[in-house]
């Protein structure tokens, strides 16, 4: 995917080109509201990282000029305000989706790849990674083509390690995309735990490979080395 | 006691007090006045009588005034003879009563007798007068002191008016409301001083709130960005391949240890907003149906912790309130009920017309039970809990004007939310 990162912080910006391009994406980054629309004016782009409080713009102002270019392009805000309105007319203006910073790039990614789902196969995409194939719009999880009946938890969980295979994944990166931003951690990790415990037993009833290991101290990673 | 009603009593008193003994004093004054009087005509009637007692040489004269009489006797007939002013009283036959009478004994000679002469007047009608007098006088005075004291009380109650305004709308003030403070005009110097003082002290006091908390939440903002870029950074480090073990788990430790500052400034951040009321638009709130998709979140956890889980909505209950408050609210207690449950326990959630209850089993907690809902009272040692949870409950709560306790029975901790007082 073609991503273009507008953020004025520029070694935020760097880590996120950095994670991003190990994935595969293809990633420009510009640092005020200026430069990115002159970009937007050339390039077309699959989706776009947005920071809502640039330098010499809003953010929400790029939105609504690639919304104007009826571009197909998913796009994210990322903001340091937490704000409920912001966040209301970011995605009234068709913005995908709004993380607040700090994010876990995991998140991000995960986003990504919805929105590459979105864009590229209507949304209707399987994941099928060796025994395992995911039916996104369904709900269904199938290993060795049988089906694995899964919580609507297990399920996010399962989908969020497939968008960051190979990549370590920390408890709180995973624990704040199941409950969200305002979850006492203490609650989420005992919750997280028993979560993945459950999944990766029931993966494992049906054959599966073990792919979820656990990086003591810091958390998981779904390996497939 | 109001002010007004402690000055109106002194006043009243101290009136009170004067005019009783200033019209004793009055009465006494009046008499002795009238006496002197009376005293006087005596006397002319004294020199009258001696000199028609030597013109006329009658013995006795007695004038055709019923208030008047005059006896003359002669002085060796008296036992006693007394001499001077008197007061004595009569028995009048036509009158059939006492009345009071002035006396003037006094001795003259006549052809060489001694006379012994007494002169007697009444005093009934000047008694009469003075009664009046003094009557009408009283009347005069309570007539005074009302008038006085009614425009008094009215003048100081319109003065006081704008003061006893001013200390409603003091009490009624709140810093977060953002309404304009004002004040009624006085004519009375001090109240229009201490309404100026009171505009510009809250003036001021509304700016340096506003500053401050506009600081706060510019230095949480501003917290976020570098965070963001510690987080990002040992995110990457920690994809890194050729990290050993120990410095794995440091970067590990550091990444999660910036993710709790974090996550404490964030919801510190929501605990000042919520403080603030920056979450004005409400909307009618079905507690049940977000309790139901809060236990449908959380149905593996309750699957796995076998809990056994109760409802009691009988009561179809609505709440107004801001819809993300709401759901944070109930799914913090929710939470809370699960996390702190025993193996196999009970959920128990009762919503009523009232209230809503949710109870947990679990042991006694050693921590007061009052002070659950403080910030950062935890009573694990557990370092990923921020402690806050409650906090915000009971925030949430105090910003809707609902009472949230804490109580523990029969094994069971009860958390309950009364928001009778609010419908």
């Amino acid at each position: 995917m073609k991503i273009l990162i507008v953020e004025d912080e520029k070694s935020l910006t760097d880590s996120v080109v950095e994670y991003l391009s190990e994935e595969g994406h293809i990633c420009e980054a510009v640092y005020n509201f200026n430069d990115a629309i002159e970009k937007l004016e050339f390039y077309d782009y699959d989706c776009i990282v947005v920071d809502i409080n640039l330098p010499d713009g809003s953010g929400l102002d790029i939105i609504r000029h690639v919304k104007k270019a009826s571009k197909s392009s998913g796009i994210i805000i990322i903001s340091a305000r937490n704000s409920l309105e912001n966040r209301i007319e970011g995605i009234e203006i068709g913005a995908d989706n709004y993380l607040t910073k700090p994010f876990h790039l995991a998140e991000l990614n995960a986003h990504l790849k919805s929105i590459n789902r979105r864009i590229n196969f209507n949304g209707n995409e399987h994941i099928i990674y060796n025994e395992i194939k995911i039916l996104l719009s369904e709900h269904a999880v199938f290993v060795n083509d049988k089906e694995v009946k899964l919580t609507k938890k297990e399920f996010e969980l399962l989908v969020f390690f497939v968008s960051n295979k190979n990549k370590v994944i920390t408890k709180s990166g995973l624990a704040e995309h199941l409950w969200g931003d305002y979850m006492d951690m203490a609650d989420s990790f005992d919750f997280l735990y028993t979560h993945i415990k459950n999944l990766r037993g029931k993966l494992l009833k049906e054959g599966c490979t073990d792919y979820i290991k656990t990086v003591y101290g810091v958390g998981y990673k779904f390996d497939i080395s | 006691m109001k002010l007004l009603t402690k000055t109106s009593l002194n006043y009243l008193s101290v009136t009170l007090f004067v005019f009783m003994f200033g019209t004793i004093a009055f009465y006494f004054l009046l008499r002795h006045q009238v006496n002197q009087n009376i005293n006087t005509e005596m006397e002319k009637r004294k020199s009258n009588i001696v000199n028609q007692l030597l013109s006329v040489h009658t013995s006795v004269y007695t004038p055709s005034n019923q208030n008047e009489k005059v006896i003359i006797t002669p002085l060796n007939e008296v036992p006693a003879p007394q001499l001077n002013f008197n007061d004595t009283i009569f028995f009048v036959k036509n009158e059939s009563k006492y009345v009071p009478f002035r006396q003037l004994c006094f001795i003259t000679e006549f052809n060489n007798t001694k006379y012994y002469i007494q002169i007697f007047k009444s005093l009934e009608e000047t008694d009469n007068l003075i009664v009046r007098i003094f009557l009408i006088m009283t009347l005069l005075v309570f007539l005074i002191i009302t008038a006085l004291l009614i425009t008094v009380r009215h003048t100081s109650l319109r003065s006081w008016n704008v003061f006893y305004d001013t200390i409603k709308k003091i009490k009624n003030y709140d810093i977060n409301l953002h309404n304009e403070f004002s004040l009624k005009e006085s004519d009375v110097k001090e109240f229009d001083d201490l309404n100026k003082v009171l505009i510009a002290m809250t003036e001021r006091i509304k700016k340096d709130y506003s500053n401050m908390k506009e600081y706060t939440e510019n230095a949480s903002h501003e917290i976020q960005t570098p965070l963001s870029i510690i987080n990002m950074k040992m995110e990457l480090l920690l994809q890194s391949q050729n990290l050993d073990e120990k410095q794995l788990k440091a970067v590990a430790d550091a990444y999660e240890a910036s993710n709790r500052l974090s996550k404490l400034n964030k919801t510190l951040l929501l605990l000042a907003k919520i403080e603030n009321r920056q979450f004005p638009e409400s909307k009618s709130i079905n507690p049940q149906e977000i309790i139901n998709s809060q236990l449908e979140n959380l149905e593996d956890l309750i699957f796995d912790k076998k809990i056994n889980v109760i409802k009691h909505f009988d009561e179809i209950t609505t709440l107004t309130l801001n819809p993300f408050l709401a759901e944070i609210l109930f799914s913090n207690l929710v939470k809370n009920a699960i996390r702190h449950n025993t193996n196999g326990g009970d959920l128990i959630i009762k919503t009523s017309q009232n209230n809503i209850i949710i109870s947990n089993s679990g042991s006694e907690l050693k921590i007061d039970k009052a002070s659950i809902f403080e910030r950062f009272n935890k009573q694990s040692s557990n370092p990923e809990s921020t402690g806050l949870g409650l906090a915000i409950v009971q925030k949430i709560c105090e910003v809707y004007g609902y009472k949230v306790n804490y109580d523990f029975e029969n094994n069971l901790h009860h958390f309950v939310i009364d928001f009778s007082n609010f419908k």
